[in-house]
């Protein structure tokens, strides 16, 4: 180490002027409870089920995608036949939230867009049951959401950008914001 | 419990003693990077033995893998070394593809690249911030920090999630840029270079960063090839080996890029190679992003990719197009991925990652073994600490970049 540098501390110095300079420029820091950063579509929070705004139930048809494409296996799905239309209805959709990934493949397979992570994430709860959504809690999660939102809404993953159409399934590729 | 380092056939320490002091550090230790435990044998300060103990973190990631399915088992490899996730992703499909035959697309491999390098520079960012932390400067620590936390903004921007992205999927990557993310990133590159001469201005020169870097755990070139170092821990010993130069993957073989190396090996040189390296990354980003424009439009998943729903079985119907009618039927029962085993390794921000999948014709990985570098780079701590104080350990530690969750799986 030369000695002017030992004896005026100039590498000191030029540190501290930038720490200096630093002071008077822009804070950086977001007061968190009181000012709240933008969140950016398609964050990947917490769980809702898309409600069919024709018929007012979930848009589910209870093809069980979601929950085989599970990696951790959290979507609990139980369907039923409706005796007098004959058709599939979804009698149990459960979410196990404390041990699902975010990993946001649900959404992505799901060939009517019925399931959506969505952007809100603050969500904790006191007890386990808190964070077990059944299929009312899910769509009372979607009315919370939606009403936050711009309409219309679209997720990315819904029909993901540069995915060939080809290889979204049917309705999927005609998808359109709710 | 009494540790089983052979101890009792040395005689140092007090003269008094029969054994040398032994200190247990960790795994709660906040400067261990985890929950790394390292039994120390003291002589006075002086390290004369250390006996590094991990599986802490174990979650058994590679047993898992073999009970999901190929697609599903990318979403665990987020989690080895969590702070660069992406990097982990690409190695993943990067292996798969080679097994299943797939040619990615450009747009893709650019993709790809991009968030790699953007790994690599979140990763380094990381490393410079709780190394300095660690070695006593404070500022250090803000400033990286700010600037990780625009990284992990765009990373929200582009997949939705900032730390455990899962952005590749096998045959290429979820989801396209968007014009606006491609603007962010040029203003990035536009901007960083100066951030690193920010970092550079307050540790660079900085006489106590010198103190505790220089001649920290020297470790000369044949003895870091031996020990079996990768990433920028080897090149600061001065072998300029790099996977991306050696084993071009993605796109990095249309890039332009330097590999820097160290002279010394010292802490102080991994520390700038380490720098050089964020610079380079920054160089990649750009002249990926430059690219991007040409191929804008194209599809960013490969043809005959799997599905993210990979059939489980031995064998699954082939989709081929009806003969008369445009849509697709079942065909022929093929395997789902072909039987084999590979072995890929790219250049993770830590240093050399390798994936070796077995595959028995099935839907999910027969055994997947990660070649993690926090693992080796764990087992070459008691070699460099030799000698040194016991404020050096922090410093050695910091500068191999360990991630407990990579090291134990």
């Amino acid at each position: 180490m030369n000695p002017i540098r030992t004896i005026f501390l100039t590498e000191i110095a030029r540190g501290l002027w930038l720490t200096l300079r630093k002071m008077f420029s822009r804070p950086v820091t977001v007061q968190y409870p009181e000012e709240r950063k933008p969140v950016a579509p398609g964050f990947r929070g917490r769980h809702a089920l898309v409600r069919d705004s024709e018929t007012g139930r979930e848009r589910c048809i209870g093809c069980l995608r979601c929950a085989k494409v599970c990696p951790s296996r959290c979507i609990h799905i139980e369907t039923e036949r409706d005796p007098e239309t004959k058709r599939l209805v979804v009698k149990r959709y459960e979410v196990e939230v404390l041990r699902c990934v975010f990993c946001g493949y649900c959404e992505e397979v799901c060939p009517v867009n019925a399931i959506v992570l969505t952007e809100f994430y603050e969500y904790v709860g006191y007890r386990r049951e808190d964070l077990y959504f059944d299929k009312e809690r899910l769509l009372a999660n979607w009315d919370e959401f939606l009403a936050t939102q711009k309409r219309p809404y679209f997720n990315p993953y819904w029909k993901p950008r540069g995915v060939p159409e080809k290889m979204l399934p049917a309705p999927k590729r005609k998808a359109e914001g709710v | 419990m009494a540790p089983t380092v052979e101890i009792h056939s040395r005689q140092i320490g007090h003269p008094e003693w029969e054994e040398p002091f032994v200190v247990n550090m960790g795994p709660q230790h906040p400067s261990t990077h985890g929950v790394l435990r390292l039994f120390l044998e003291l002589d006075g300060e002086t390290i004369v033995g250390c006996d590094p103990r991990i599986g802490y973190l174990h979650r058994g990631l590679e047993k898992l893998s073999e009970n999901l399915t190929y697609s599903q088992a990318l979403v665990l490899t987020d989690r080895l070394d969590y702070i660069s996730s992406a990097a982990n992703n690409t190695g993943y499909c990067l292996a798969v593809e080679k097994l299943m035959g797939l040619s990615v697309p450009r747009r893709a491999r650019l993709l790809r690249t991009i968030v790699c390098e953007m790994a690599r520079i979140s990763s380094h960012l990381l490393w410079l911030a709780t190394h300095a932390l660690d070695i006593g400067a404070m500022t250090v620590f803000l400033y990286c920090f700010r600037d990780r936390e625009w990284l992990l903004d765009i990373y929200e921007k582009i997949c939705g999630a900032r730390l455990t992205v899962s952005y590749t999927r096998i045959g290429g990557v979820r989801l396209d840029f968007t014009s606006e993310i491609v603007e962010e990133l040029y203003r990035f590159t536009e901007e960083f270079p100066s951030r690193i001469t920010d970092y550079e201005t307050l540790i660079d020169v900085n006489r106590i960063w010198l103190k505790r870097t220089k001649g920290i755990a020297v470790v000369p070139p044949e003895k870091a090839l031996n020990l079996g170092l990768t990433g920028p821990s080897l090149r600061g010993s001065g072998v300029p080996y790099d996977v991306r130069k050696f084993r071009p993957y993605d796109a990095y073989d249309e890039v332009e890029f330097e590999v820097p190396v160290g002279q010394n090996g010292d802490t102080y040189d991994r520390y700038r190679v380490r720098m050089e390296e964020m610079r380079q990354a920054n160089r990649i980003i750009r002249q990926c992003l430059d690219k991007l424009s040409e191929t804008e439009g194209e599809p960013v998943v490969a043809e005959g990719a799997p599905d993210l729903l990979m059939p489980e079985k031995k064998k699954a119907p082939q989709a081929v197009p009806h003969p008369k009618k445009g849509f697709l039927v079942k065909g022929a029962e093929v395997p789902v991925v072909p039987e084999g085993e590979v072995y890929v390794s790219i250049e993770a921000p830590k240093g050399e990652l390798g994936y070796y999948i077995v595959s028995d014709g099935s839907g999910k990985p027969w055994r997947v073994r990660v070649r993690a570098p926090s693992f080796v780079h764990i087992s070459a701590i008691p070699e460099m600490v030799k000698g040194h104080m016991v404020a050096d350990i922090i410093a050695v530690i910091g500068t191999l970049d360990v991630v407990l969750g990579e090291c134990d799986r």
